[in-house]
C-alpha cells in the first residue's frame, strides 16, 4: 500500500519531492502517466505504475521520450488528464512533438514534468529544460520545495485546462530526491472518461482536429495564451517575496535556489538588507510583479543553477521598464558572482551576497580549512567509478577490449547511455570512445563504417544496453544496415533499464504496471534487419571472445554480438551467488608472478583485494557476487570458483 | 646484460614493426597474446624486468653471449657460422601423406627421437588453414602434421613456454634461426638462474624470409579458398614463384607480389641457417628430394648419428659447390641485414638507448666491410 494513496487530506507525510510531484498529480485526477527512466525523475512513474491499478490510472515506460509524450498527449486530446515525465535531455528527444503540441494546443490538463540534473550528479550533460519552454513557447513553472512540489503539480493541470495548452513543470536533483515534510490535500472522486472529438469546426480547440494548421493563426494563438498565462501568473500565490519593502539587495530566485538563498541571509544576518523574490511561475515572467520589486532595490543578485535563464529573461524585461525604475546593478552570472555550471549550494550564495553587502564571513577558519584539504588528499582512499561486484559489463568490456587488441588494427568502439557510459572510465578499460546521446554510439558508428573509402581501416564497433537499444538505437541500426556500414553492435543486455532501476522495456514480458507485455526480440529485430546476429554470455570470456573475433574477422556490413546476462543488481540477481570463489594461496604468487597483478590492477572489480600484508590476492567474501569471471582471469589458475549452492 | 621490461618492450619491438611473432614473450603471463600472426600487448604491465625482453631475438640480443652457450666460442660472423659437419639428407621411408619439405629430414628426425625416448615432447608448428599453429608433439606419429614450410610467422615459441611449464625436460625444438635464436636466450636465461636446460636439441630451419601472416592470408584469398589449400613451397631460382597446391585448384605467384607481405623485421636479421642450433636443416638446391643438413653441436651430431644408425635418415657427403653457394647467400643476408641495423644506429649501442644487437666490434666491422 502507498502513501500516494492512503495518505489522508490535511495530514502531513515526510516524502521525496518525486513522490509529492506523484501525489499531486493524484489530486488533480490525472488518468494517463507515461515516462522514459532517467535519473532523478524516474521515481515519479514508477511509483504512480505502483498504484495504477488500484487507483484506475494507466502509467507506461515508454520507448522514448517523444512517444512518452505522444501517448501523455493522446490522453489530453481525449479530456483526460496526463502527467509525462522525463530527465533534462528527455526534453531533447520531446521536443519536436512539444513544438507541435504548443502550437496545436491540447485539451484534458497536461504536465511535462522534466527533471534537470546540475552539476551532472547522475547524467553526462547539464542539459537545462527551461529554454525549451520559452523556445516552445508555453509555460513554464519551478516549485521552490516540496510542499510546492504537490501543489504546483496539481495547479499546472488546471493552468494547463485554462490555458489550453501543456504546461512545464521543472524539477531538478535536490528537489526529486530530497525529501520533505508535505501536507497531502483531498483525492478526487468519479474518473473521467475518454472520447476524442475531431469533426466540430476546423479551429475549435475542443471538439476540432488536433493540428498545428493553418500555422499563422494557431501560432497567434499559442501566443495569446502566452500573454494570458503572464497575467494569471501576476497573482501567483507561488510567486513570493520575503524580506524588507526597501531591500539593499533583491536576490531573484526559484527552484532549489530558493532554499539556498533563504540559508544565505540567515546565515550572514541579513534579513533586515536582503529581500528574497522566488518565482514560482518562471516563463512567461509576471513583468508587473517584477517591476515593483525592481523598483524598489538597487542591487539585484540572480540565483539559479547553469544558464542565466531568470538572470537574461529579467534583464530584458526590466530593460522595457528602467525609465521607471530607475537604473540597477544586476550581479549573477554575466559579472561572474555567481557560476555558470555546476550546482549552487549555500556557501555559493553567501560568499555572492557577502561581497556584494561587503559583510565578512568566513565559514571555517583558513587554517583549519587548509589543514582539513591537506589531510583529506593525503589519506582519503581514492574510489573509483567502478562496475559493482558482479557486474556483466566488466566481462563485457574485458572481452571487448581483448578482441581488439589481438585485432590490432586499431579499432574502437562508440559508446552509448547506461552503466555501460563508464566503459571510457578504467573499470571498462578504456574501451569507449566517444560518449554522447542515447542511440549515438550506433549512429557515429554508421558514419565510421562507411569511412573505409577514405582509407579508414579501423574496425568500428558500437555498444548499447537493451533499453537504449529500443529508445535510440533501431534507427540508426535501419541507417547503418541500409547503407551498409561494417560495424559490430555489441548489445549488452542485462535484462532492464538497470541503471536507472530495472524499469520495464519493449523487450520484457511486463509493463510499468507489472502486467504481462509483449518483449520483443532484440536479435530478431536486428536479423530483420539483415544483420548477422551472434549471442554469447560474457561471463564465459574464452568463448564470447572466440565467437566476437570470428564475427570481427569473417562478417562483413552491420554485425550485431548480443551479450547476454542479467546486471547483478537485478531483481532476479541480486544476493544470489552463481559462484563460491576464493583465492588459493598456495597458486597465488603474488609479486613473484609474472602477472603484475592483473586481478586486482587491471580487471579491478571491487571484490578483489590486494592483501598488503600477504602479499598476495585474496577476494572479499562480503563484496563477490560470485559471477565467477575472475577465474578466468588469474592465467596461474590461482583464483577457484566452486558452484554455489542456490538458496 | 641489464634486465628490461614489458614497457621496454612494446616500444623498442612492437612499436617500431620489429616484432616477428616468434611467440617467446607469449604464455609467460597474461599481457602478450599471438592472434593471426600479430602479437598484442593486451595491457600495460608494470614490471621492470621481464622474461618477455629477455627472450626476445629483436632486441638487446648478444651475439657473443649466444655463441658461446651454444658453441663455446665467440660470435664467427662469417659463412653458415659455427658447424661441426654437413651433408646432404633425407628421410629413409619418406611419409607420403606429409607435406614435407625438399627430403623430410625434420621429420624423420624429430619422429625417430621421440619414438627412442631421447625426447619427451617436440615443439613444432602445424597448421589451421594455411594459419600455422604451434604444438607440443609427444607422440611420433603427430610429426608428419607438422611437416612442410608455413611461410607465415609462427608463435611457436609459445608452445615451448607452456611445454616448460607442463614440465617436459627433455624438448625438442624446430624453428626459424630468429625463434632458435630466441629459444638459446630462454636457455641461457634458465641456466644461470640454476634450472636444467629443458631443451634437449634445438633444429634450425634456413630462413631468408618469413611472410606476414594476414598479408599472405590476403593474397592467397584474393585466388583461392584458403581453408582448400595443401602446401606451399618457393622452388629455388630462377623459378620466382611461390607454387600454392590445393584440393581443387593451384596457383603460381609471382614472388615480386609475395614480396610486400614479408614483415620490415625480416631485413634485419642476419642468420639465413640457424647458427645457433644443434642441428640446421634447408633445402638442397639442385637436388630436390634432398635437404641441407648442418651439424653444429655434439648434441646435434649425436643426435643425426643414432637417427643414422637407426635407419631413419639417408646422408651423403655435401656437394662443395652448393656448400660455397650457401656460405655466399647467408654472409651475404647477413651483411645487408647488419648494414642497415648499422644505418638505423641500431647495434652496440651504449648508455640508455637501447641495441637490437650486440657483437663483438672487429667481427662487426668484418661483416660490414665485406
Amino acid at each position: 500500500m502507498s502513501v500516494l494513496t492512503n495518505g489522508k487530506s490535511g495530514e502531513e507525510y515526510l516524502v521525496m519531492g518525486n513522490d509529492a510531484i506523484a501525489r499531486g498529480a493524484l489530486e488533480a485526477g490525472v488518468s494517463v502517466a507515461a515516462g522514459y527512466p532517467g535519473t532523478p525523475s524516474s521515481e515519479i512513474i514508477e511509483n504512480l505504475a505502483r498504484i495504477a491499478p488500484d487507483a484506475g490510472l494507466y502509467v507506461e515506460w515508454s520507448v522514448n521520450e517523444k512517444v512518452a509524450l505522444e501517448v501523455a498527449a493522446a490522453a489530453s486530446f481525449a479530456g483526460l488528464r496526463s502527467i509525462c515525465t522525463m530527465k533534462q535531455n528527455g526534453v531533447n528527444v520531446a521536443s519536436d512533438f512539444l513544438l507541435h503540441l504548443g502550437i496545436s494546443g491540447t485539451r484534458g490538463g497536461m504536465v511535462i514534468v522534466p527533471c534537470d540534473d546540475p552539476g551532472a550528479l547522475s547524467s553526462i550533460n547539464e542539459g537545462e529544460s527551461r529554454h525549451f519552454a520559452r523556445l516552445l513557447e508555453i509555460p513554464l513553472i519551478e516549485p521552490g520545495d516540496f510542499q510546492e512540489a504537490l501543489e504546483m503539480t496539481r495547479w499546472a493541470f488546471d493552468l494547463s485546462e485554462e490555458l489550453r495548452m501543456p504546461v512545464m513543470m521543472r524539477s531538478v536533483t535536490r528537489l526529486s530526491h530530497a525529501s520533505g515534510n508535505v501536507r497531502f490535500g483531498p483525492l478526487p472522486g468519479a474518473a473521467r472518461s475518454a472520447r476524442f472529438e475531431y469533426d466540430g469546426p476546423f479551429l475549435d480547440p475542443l471538439t476540432g482536429p488536433m493540428v498545428t494548421m493553418p500555422v499563422p493563426v494557431r501560432h497567434k494563438n499559442q501566443q495569446e495564451k502566452i500573454r494570458k498565462a503572464e497575467a494569471i501568473f501576476e497573482t501567483s500565490p507561488f510567486n513570493t517575496y520575503e524580506g524588507p519593502e526597501q531591500p539593499e539587495v533583491l536576490i531573484i530566485t526559484c527552484s532549489a535556489c530558493s532554499l539556498y538563498s533563504r540559508e544565505a541571509v540567515k546565515e550572514l544576518g541579513l534579513g533586515e538588507r536582503a529581500g528574497i523574490l522566488k518565482l514560482g511561475t518562471t516563463w512567461p515572467l509576471p513583468k508587473k510583479l517584477l517591476k515593483s520589486r525592481l523598483a524598489a532595490a538597487e542591487k539585484i543578485l540572480f540565483v539559479e543553477e547553469v544558464l542565466p535563464f531568470l538572470e537574461e529573461n529579467v534583464m530584458a524585461a526590466a530593460a522595457g521598464f528602467m525609465g521607471e525604475t530607475g537604473l540597477k546593478r544586476f550581479y549573477g552570472k554575466a559579472d561572474g558572482t555567481i557560476p555558470e555550471s555546476g550546482e549552487l549550494n549555500p556557501d555559493i550564495v553567501i560568499a555572492a551576497l557577502a561581497k556584494i553587502t561587503g559583510t565578512q564571513y568566513e565559514p571555517v577558519a583558513h587554517e583549519y580549512a587548509r589543514t582539513a584539504q591537506e589531510i583529506a588528499s593525503k589519506h582519503a582512499t581514492v574510489r573509483d567509478l567502478t562496475f559493482c561486484p558482479g557486474c556483466p559489463h566488466r566481462a563485457s568490456f574485458w572481452i571487448i577490449h581483448n578482441v581488439l587488441e589481438l585485432d590490432n588494427r586499431k579499432g574502437f568502439v562508440c559508446g552509448d547511455i547506461g552503466c555501460y557510459t563508464l566503459g571510457l572510465l578504467p573499470c571498462g578499460f578504456g574501451t569507449l570512445k566517444t560518449s554522447h546521446s542515447m542511440g549515438s554510439g550506433t549512429g557515429l558508428a554508421s558514419g565510421f563504417g562507411q569511412l573505409r573509402r577514405f582509407g579508414m581501416e579501423q574496425p568500428v564497433l558500437t555498444v548499447s544496453g537493451d533499453s537504449t537499444f529500443f529508445h535510440a538505437v533501431i534507427p540508426a541500426m535501419v541507417n547503418a544496415a541500409h547503407h551498409g556500414s561494417d560495424i559490430i553492435l555489441a548489445l549488452l543486455d542485462n535484462a532492464g533499464t538497470a541503471m536507472t532501476g530495472f524499469q520495464s522495456h519493449p523487450g520484457m514480458p511486463v509493463n510499468a504496471q507489472g502486467e504481462g507485455a509483449v518483449p520483443l526480440d532484440i536479435s530478431e529485430i536486428c536479423r530483420s534487419l539483415g544483420a548477422a546476429v551472434e549471442t554469447s554470455d560474457p561471463f564465459d570470456l574464452e568463448g564470447t571472445e572466440r565467437k566476437f573475433l570470428a564475427l570481427l574477422e569473417r562478417g562483413k556490413g552491420t554485425r550485431v554480438m548480443v551479450l547476454k546476462q542479467p546486471c547483478a543488481l537485478s531483481p532476479e540477481r541480486k544476493g544470489k551467488k552463481l559462484y563460491e570463489v576464493r583465492v588459493d594461496p598456495a597458486k597465488c604468487l603474488g609479486d613473484d608472478c609474472g602477472c603484475g597483478r592483473i586481478c586486482t590492477r587491471v580487471f579491478r572489480c571491487p571484490a578483489l583485494v590486494w592483501d598488503r600484508d600477504a602479499g598476495r590476492a585474496r577476494v572479499d567474501e562480503v563484496l563477490c557476487a560470485g559471477c565467477g569471471v575472475c577465474s578466468s582471469v588469474c592465467t596461474n589458475g590461482a583464483i577457484l570458483r566452486e558452484e554455489a549452492a542456490q538458496k | 646484460m641489464k634486465d628490461f621490461g614489458p614497457a621496454r618492450l612494446a616500444e623498442e619491438v612492437l612499436a617500431r614493426g620489429l616484432c616477428i611473432n616468434c611467440g617467446a614473450c607469449v604464455s609467460l603471463c597474461p599481457y602478450f597474446r599471438s592472434h593471426r600472426g600479430r602479437i598484442a600487448m593486451m595491457f600495460p604491465c608494470e614490471r621492470e624486468s621481464g622474461r618477455c625482453h629477455a627472450y626476445c631475438p629483436k632486441t638487446e640480443v648478444d651475439l657473443e653471449a649466444a655463441s658461446r652457450f651454444v658453441h663455446g666460442t665467440g660470435y664467427p660472423g662469417h659463412g653458415i657460422g659455427q658447424y661441426r659437419e654437413i651433408a646432404a639428407s633425407r628421410a629413409a621411408a619418406p611419409n607420403e601423406d606429409s607435406p614435407v619439405q625438399s627430403g623430410g629430414t625434420v621429420t624423420a628426425l624429430i619422429a625417430g627421437m621421440l619414438e627412442a625416448g631421447a625426447i619427451d615432447a617436440a615443439v613444432l608448428t602445424g597448421r589451421d588453414g594455411i594459419l600455422p599453429v604451434p604444438a607440443i608433439i609427444t607422440d611420433p606419429a603427430g610429426v608428419r602434421f607438422c611437416g612442410g614450410s608455413k611461410y607465415a610467422a609462427s608463435p611457436t615459441l609459445s608452445a615451448l613456454n607452456r611445454a616448460i611449464t607442463e614440465g617436459y625436460s627433455k624438448i625438442a625444438l624446430v624453428g626459424t634461426p630468429c625463434q632458435i635464436l630466441a629459444a638459446t636466450q630462454m636457455r641461457i636465461r634458465l641456466t644461470e638462474q640454476g634450472h636444467p636446460d629443458p631443451v634437449a636439441l634445438t633444429v634450425g630451419l634456413f630462413c631468408t624470409w618469413a611472410l606476414d601472416y594476414r598479408k599472405m592470408e590476403k593474397i592467397l584469398a584474393a585466388r583461392t579458398d584458403i581453408n582448400s589449400i595443401i602446401s606451399m613451397d618457393i622452388p629455388p631460382p630462377p623459378a620466382a614463384v611461390m607454387e600454392v597446391r590445393g584440393i581443387r585448384d593451384s596457383h603460381r605467384i609471382p614472388l615480386e607480389e609475395i614480396r610486400g607481405a614479408i614483415p620490415e623485421s625480416c631485413g634485419y636479421c642476419a642468420d639465413m641457417t640457424a647458427e645457433f642450433a644443434d642441428i640446421s636443416v634447408g633445402a638442397l638446391e639442385g637436388s630436390p628430394g634432398k635437404n641441407s643438413m648442418v651439424i653444429r653441436t655434439i648434441r646435434g651430431a649425436d643426435s643425426a648419428a643414432s637417427m643414422i644408425q637407426k635407419g631413419r635418415l639417408l646422408t651423403e657427403p655435401y656437394p662443395e659447390g652448393s656448400l660455397r653457394a650457401l656460405a655466399e647467400a647467408s654472409s651475404g643476408k647477413r651483411t645487408r641485414a647488419l648494414s642497415r641495423a648499422d644505418a638505423a644506429g641500431m647495434l652496440n649501442n651504449t648508455g640508455e638507448s637501447g641495441s637490437y644487437l650486440r657483437l663483438n666490434a672487429g667481427t662487426l666491422a668484418g661483416i660490414l666491410a665485406r
